[in-house]
């Protein structure tokens, strides 16, 4: 029986997230927290693979409480046991120390032979959880993989495609394997009516700092972040460009023409 | 941990496929270049096997004080295994404060992996690079949540800083030979440890409309177009300006035009002449993408939208009216 385990993010919508002029800072009161789209995809992805061959689908977030609702989503969407890592002291922390939390609290859950994770977050978006996820999980690691071609039990391997700049690689993973995927094949499904019911009051296992045996506190949030965000400010706006305004579509486009035609 | 002024030299690792190097890597030499003066650190470049002398010859060109020749077992192809353990090991012995490395598939999957073994701290996608002289820290700018701001980044305590750097955000622009040595190091990596085969490549088709790097004019479309229907009006455009079409993130994310076409810090970075944006709101992230343009201009149906403030030229209007009339236009200039 195969044992996956998909490590998911619920972020902010962030084309709704406006920035504060005067402060600077960010207004997300009233923005809509979804699970990470990419996160979507590698669920997807654990689903089917579950379908073809057996075996259990495993969701983990790192965050706060409100983040099960992100986890009953992957329940609708076909996971099979969710769990969530909520601590004060998780916060603040950089993919070094959400890695080193996620993959900590795994061990309690089993051994896993797949790993899924989007290929990066909506608002975070550095792209790096998955490396550093393989790393700790000590995985081998495919990214960009646009199909699951075949798993071979005996062999311990994973066959698959991945869709890299200049063409389609054919790839071969030893187990455990770490991969993040493309949409191409994996288009999220709709939950129906059964299942998004089942998924409301289904259990969601939780874990602290304290509830996660031998989790080093130097390696967890703020402390265990090597990287820090020492300021943010708004992006330097230039000055206005020169506005065609000549009372018609046909007009503003003749004046255009007329401003460009040096370069056509 | 020494303390981190102990650390010197930034390093870059030079991505290649054994005749070529890829421009991303050259175009870090010369922006590391930049903050090593600024530092008063030496620029090393990092470069695994074997590689015609006259492409040696480029990453000199650079600046590059300290060449490291690595040799050993376990590089015959980009693979995540020996170049984790081959970073860490180089890391280890020689330590550098910086490593920068190309932000290609490959550099992506494997610096985060080393920095986590190390452990240090490891950015991504800035799209600019500064070093701060009061801490001794780079800071890797970057524009961030959807491109609604921009943040700094540090490393402020461990090295070295290691950071992936797509390709396009910096200029290649060599600053002139240096004095230079060359360093040997060999690190073997078992082959039989390595955990990926690749069985095969399918090289893409050589589509040429899928080529907008070195494109002259591109009609950029945002997430203002309707849906795949409203889309040949631009095609056309494209076609009768000798140009190429191109899109931003979110229409990609709606799946109506494919991630070859994204312009952006997650995209593709060009330098056309001519840049024309239609129903595209100016996200940073976008913006990132277009900057170096001769002339950009845009076109909006919201008077407020941010690109009217990186455009040489704005129109307010609907973009597919605007997109049809300089159809028209054209055909009539065509016509004479």
């Amino acid at each position: 029986m195969l044992n996956i385990l998909v490590c998911v993010k619920q972020v902010p919508d962030v084309n709704l997230v406006k920035m504060d002029p005067f402060t600077g800072s960010l207004i997300r009161a009233g923005v809509p927290a979804i699970l990470n789209p990419h996160d979507a995809y590698a669920l997807e992805a654990a689903v089917q693979t579950k379908e073809r061959y057996g075996g259990t689908v495993t969701c983990v977030t790192m965050g706060p409480d409100q983040a099960v609702e992100a986890l009953r989503e992957c329940l609708a969407a076909g996971a099979d046991r969710a769990v969530l890592l909520s601590d004060r002291a998780f916060a603040n922390a950089d993919t070094l120390a959400t890695s080193y939390v996620i993959a900590t609290a795994a061990k309690l859950l089993g051994s896993f032979d797949l790993i899924f994770c989007g290929k990066e977050s909506l608002d975070g978006a550095t792209g790096q959880m998955a490396s550093q996820l393989a790393e700790r999980f000590d995985a081998s690691q495919l990214s960009c993989v646009s199909l699951i071609e075949k798993l071979d039990g005996e062999k311990k391997t994973v066959l698959a495609l991945r869709e890299l700049e200049k063409g389609t690689e054919t790839c071969e993973a030893q187990l455990p394997c770490l991969m993040t995927v493309e949409k191409t094949n994996y288009h999220p499904r709709i939950p129906n009516l059964k299942s998004w019911k089942a998924s409301r009051t289904a259990e969601i296992e939780k874990y602290s700092a304290q509830t996660i045996p031998g989790l080093d506190p130097e390696q967890i949030g703020d402390p265990g972040s090597p990287t820090k965000v020492p300021r943010t400010y708004p992006p330097v706006v230039g000055a206005k460009g020169m506005m065609i305004d000549e009372g018609s579509a046909a007009k503003n486009a003749a004046k255009l023409l007329a401003l460009v035609s040096d370069i056509l | 941990m020494k303390n981190k002024n102990e650390y010197k030299d930034m390093w870059v690792f030079i991505e290649h496929d054994g005749k070529q190097i890829l421009p991303v890597s050259l175009e870090l030499c010369c922006e590391t270049r930049k903050l090593c003066d600024a530092a008063g650190e030496k620029l090393a470049a990092v470069v695994v096997g074997e590689l015609p002398q006259s492409e040696i010859g480029k990453v000199l060109d650079c600046g590059v004080e300290k060449l490291i020749r690595v040799s050993g077992t376990g590089y015959a192809f980009p693979n995540i295994d020996a170049y984790t353990h081959l970073f860490t090991v180089l890391c280890r012995k020689y330590e550098p404060s910086a490593v920068m490395v190309g932000g290609t598939v490959f550099g992506r999957d494997f610096a985060p992996r080393f920095a986590c073994r190390l452990p240090t701290g490891c950015t991504s996608d800035a799209t600019e690079l500064v070093y701060d002289s009061k801490t001794g820290d780079i800071e890797f700018v970057e524009p961030a949540v959807g491109g609604k701001m921009m943040a700094v980044i540090t490393v402020p305590v461990m090295r070295p800083q290691v950071g992936t750097i797509r390709p396009g955000t910096f200029k290649y622009a060599p600053s002139g030979r240096r004095e230079w040595v060359e360093i040997q190091a060999r690190v073997d990596f078992p082959e039989e440890k390595i955990r990926t085969r690749i069985l095969g490549f399918q090289a893409d088709d050589l589509d040429e409309s899928l080529n907008i790097t070195g494109a002259e004019v591109i009609i950029c479309v945002g997430n203002g177009l309707k849906g795949a229907d409203a889309l040949p009006r631009y095609r056309e455009l494209a076609a009768l300006m000798g140009g190429k079409l191109a899109c931003t993130r979110p229409v990609f994310d709606r799946g109506i035009l494919p991630f070859k076409l994204v312009i952006g810090q997650s995209g593709v970075v060009v330098k056309p002449k001519l840049y024309i944006g239609f129903g595209i709101s100016g996200a940073v992230n976008h913006i990132t993408g277009i900057s170096d343009s001769d002339r950009v201009v845009a076109v909006n149906s919201d008077p407020d939208a941010p690109i009217f403030n990186y455009c040489d030229y704005g129109i307010v209007g609907d973009m597919n009216a605007v997109c049809e009339a300089m159809i028209e236009a054209l055909k009539e200039k065509q016509k004479q």
